[in-house]
């Protein structure tokens, strides 16, 4: 299960976040979004006399004792974060579900009502990201 | 009605069309500079009516070119053809026409599906903006040309919650047509 997902700007701004546990640990996962942004930076960032490293889905970015947390980072570097308590989630899936929330994403900042870099304040969007977290895994299973 | 429908369909191939998210988003752009110029949600409105007339009264002669429609007997059958052809050419939806007055001088246009509003989320702060009356100076402004003097407003709008677009039109009145000059002068 998806327990948290969070959108982050091109400045390391945090643009959405959303936790989906019962409990109000929203502070602990704003933490485990914050850390995973120093992952992404490093992955993200083209290696010195490497080929151009072009691929948006980064993969499983660091495991901690409860969860996996994997990244996305679109072309315009904007960043997608999901944390997952479920240990061995499938790769596909997880790969199809940053897919959606990228469309997600691109359908809410084509808002014209929308600041680019602002907060994603828009309840179509929660309520989509919603659906989809929820639609996680249940494709293939 | 398949019959009805032909003459949109014959007019929406031959017209030139435009990417649907560059129209949308340029649409949106005008909407949001109109809203920082003048912050005013009412002003807004009116000024994208009058922006609408502005076209309405220049579109007229692309359609009635393009179109090849007759000449309309009454304001139904002009409605009609506004719905089936007009709309289908310039939009790419059909409207139905329904909830007529009595006396055939009102009906709506309803559309379930709005090229303009594709991606648009209405903010708190402009609840009160009517995000397409441009359609209404449109309207208004192209009937104003082929003499039949409207008022048109949205009635329904599927960004404040509402299940459907309503935009009612109501004739004012049919204008005789007047000749610029006489015969013998």
């Amino acid at each position: 299960m998806i327990v948290c997902v969070g959108v982050v700007g091109q400045a390391n701004n945090p643009l959405f976040i959303q936790s989906y546990t019962e409990g109000d640990d929203a502070l602990k996962f704003h933490h485990v979004v914050h850390c995973a942004l120093d992952v992404i930076e490093e992955k993200a960032t083209p290696k010195k006399g490497g080929t151009g490293y072009n691929e948006t889905y980064l993969g499983l970015l660091y495991p901690t004792e409860d969860y996996k947390v994997y990244g996305y980072v679109s072309n315009t570097r904007v960043k997608f974060i999901m944390v997952s308590d479920d240990l061995d989630a499938k790769e596909a899936d997880v790969r199809g579900f940053f897919k959606r929330f990228h469309a997600a994403y691109v359908d809410a900042a084509l808002n014209p009502f929308h600041v680019p870099g602002k907060r994603l304040a828009s309840p179509t969007f929660a309520a989509r990201v919603n659906g989809i977290v929820n639609g996680f895994g249940k494709s293939t299973a | 009605m398949k019959a009805a429908l032909r003459p949109g369909d014959a007019a929406f191939a031959n017209v030139e069309k435009v990417n649907a998210e560059l129209f949308t988003l340029t649409y949106g752009a005008v909407v949001r500079q109109l809203l920082t110029d003048h912050e005013d949600v009412d002003d807004v409105n009116k000024q994208l009516d009058s922006m609408g007339y502005n076209i309405g009264i220049r579109l007229i002669d692309e359609f009635l070119a393009k179109s090849n429609s007759a000449k309309c007997a009454d304001f139904r059958e002009t409605a009609d053809v506004i719905a089936k052809v007009g709309f289908k050419m310039f939009l790419g939806v059909s409207p139905t026409v329904a909830n007529w007055s009595p006396d055939g001088k009102e009906c709506s246009l309803l559309m379930d599906d709005n090229p303009l509003v594709d991606f648009v989320e209405l903010p708190d702060t402009c609840q009160g903006l009517s995000y397409c009356s441009i359609l209404c100076g449109v309207l208004r402004g192209a009937l104003e040309m082929i003499s039949m003097r409207t008022e048109v407003r949205i009635v329904k709008d599927m960004l404040k919650g509402d299940d459907v677009y309503e935009i009612r039109m109501r004739l004012i009145e049919t204008v005789p047509e007047e000749l610029p000059y006489k015969d013998d002068e």
